[in-house]
């Protein structure tokens, strides 16, 4: 479980979260979706303590971070490292014995090339491959899909099916609004810097109908496309 | 772009190019008074230095924007003033063939281009451990054959002090790992504490190192026995450097290693002692930077 009480951030002036409050519990997956700039990135980073922050972020585990599988939208990668390394990296950092690091290579990635190398849908299902096989007990997946093949995309909603099953904790970001309905029992919409609608699946096609109507409103006729 | 890094860190650039300017010319004269074969590592330091300005991608953007006549003459001109300390330094020396054949080599840098990142993958003994020795080799592996071959240069030729050198040149790459700042997942990303983090970092350093170092020390162990404890103390103090670097770095983290620290690193060169009040103090600041990534 993470809960976040009156969470605010600040960059100068420029307030980016206003007096977040939300709850996170354990076996269910939520999706954040937002305008770019809405604040999203920012809220993982806070909940991670990659950001200093005003409020709280609780959880049953502590240090949070220590917990978590952070995907980034855009994972780095050092030069000349494989990955297999990359992954032998990130379990060395969380103390996890690994032997058979090509065995459990399930998007069937070139481990022995340079992560450097790799497309960016390869680099983020390298990345996602080795927060999973650190163990987490809580994901946040900032864009998990994002440049990932078709197949990938159905092996990740079926990864996070499992997760949900196995009681872990899961916060999604996606600009795809079906990969969010395929995976999430909750979707919150973030605007502004503050959560403006908490959507329970049963409701997720509403959701849908009214972000298309908002979004999209009149603005194709400018286009005036013939 | 180099005054505005100088900015970054706090240094008004005038006063940084006196120093390394002083710097260089301190640690060339320091490399030839100390082995014989200082000219062929300084053409080989120098054209690898060089040799990075003809990377492939770097060429093409050159080449877009200023087009096929100009790039050669662009190319030529900023290989010539990179190797101008070299170049100076040698005809102060009155090696005027070597200097000759640096003008050669520049000139031929400027005009082939190659990937300095190949295809296929360098097979290194540090993939259990990554990041810092499983990259840095793959970088640098060359620079421990030269260390090797000078090793048995050393014992053909009877000289201790190159075989010492060879030795320090392998410390002195390995510090270089640990020059620049990592994104901050790959600290935040631990779940150990700051202490810990930095314990286990020094603790793959010197073994690493060691690995790397102990076929020269032990080549020089047998070949010349009655040296055989200074070989220790260089090795001690080789493990202090590359600790303190280590600490260095995360003291600045994330920011990069100011110029001051480099400073004070070089001093510690001259009078290593400084070492054993530096470490600890730059070991407290380190664990302060990093306590608000590692909890």
């Amino acid at each position: 479980m993470i809960a976040i009480r009156n969470l605010s951030k600040k960059y100068g002036t420029n307030e980016v979260l206003k007096n977040i409050n939300i709850e996170f519990d354990k076996g269910k997956v939520y999706g954040i979706v937002g305008e770019n700039g809405a604040g999203k990135t920012t809220l993982f980073r806070c909940i991670a303590d990659l950001e200093n922050y005003e409020g709280e972020v609780i959880s049953n585990l502590n240090p949070i971070k220590n917990h978590l599988g952070l995907l980034l939208t855009e994972p780095f990668f050092f030069q000349k490292i494989t990955g297999k390394e990359y992954i032998q990296l990130l379990c060395n950092a969380r103390n996890i014995k690994i032997t058979d690091i090509e065995n459990r290579n399930i998007f069937d990635l070139p481990l022995n090339q340079y992560a450097s190398t790799y497309s960016t849908g390869m680099k983020k299902k390298l990345a996602l491959t080795a927060i999973l096989l650190q163990g987490n007990d809580f994901f946040i997946l900032d864009e998990p899909f994002n440049g990932v093949d078709i197949q990938s995309n159905i092996i990740i909603t079926e990864i996070i099916h499992q997760l949900k099953t196995l009681d872990k904790t899961v916060i999604i970001s996606s600009h795809i609004f079906s990969t969010l309905s395929a995976t999430c029992d909750e979707i919150h919409l973030l605007g502004k810097g503050s959560f403006i609608k908490s959507v329970q699946k049963t409701d997720f096609q509403a959701l849908e109908t009214e972000m298309k109507q908002t979004t999209i409103g009149k603005k194709i006729d400018k286009l005036g496309l013939k | 772009m180099t005054n505005r890094r100088f900015k970054d860190t706090g240094f008004e650039p005038l006063l940084a190019y006196i120093i390394l300017t002083l710097g260089f010319f301190g640690l060339s004269i320091y490399l030839f008074n100390k082995t014989e074969f200082a000219v062929y590592v300084y053409l080989l330091f120098a054209s690898t230095l060089i040799g990075k300005l003809s990377e492939t991608r770097r060429t093409e953007f050159l080449k877009i924007c200023f087009g096929d006549t100009q790039l050669k003459k662009i190319r030529i001109t900023e290989n010539l003033i990179c190797s101008t300390p070299f170049f100076a330094f040698l005809l102060y020396k009155q090696l005027f063939l070597f200097a000759g054949l640096l003008l050669v080599l520049t000139t031929i840098l400027a005009l082939v281009n190659f990937r300095t990142t190949l295809n296929f993958t360098i097979w290194t003994p540090f993939s259990k451990r990554p990041f810092e020795f499983t990259t840095g080799f793959r970088n640098t592996f060359y620079l421990f054959f030269v260390a090797y071959a000078l090793t048995f240069i050393a014992v053909s030729v009877n000289n201790f002090n190159l075989g010492v050198f060879a030795m320090l040149l392998v410390f002195a790459t390995t510090l270089s790992y640990y020059t620049k700042p990592e994104n901050e997942y790959y600290v935040w990303t631990y779940n150990h504490n700051p202490r810990q983090f930095l314990f286990s970092k020094i603790k793959t350093a010197i073994l690493f190192c060691s690995l790397l170092a102990l076929p020269i020390a032990l080549v020089l162990s047998i070949f010349f026995h009655q040296n055989i404890g200074l070989i220790l103390p260089f090795f001690i103090v080789g493990w202090a450097f590359l600790t303190a670097i280590i600490v260095t770095k995360y003291s600045a983290y994330p920011d990069e290693m100011n110029i001051p620290q480099g400073i004070l690193l070089a001093v510690c060169l001259w009078f290593p002692p400084i070492l054993i009040i530096l470490i600890p103090y730059l070991f407290r600041k380190s664990e302060n930077q990093l306590s608000s990534l590692l909890k």
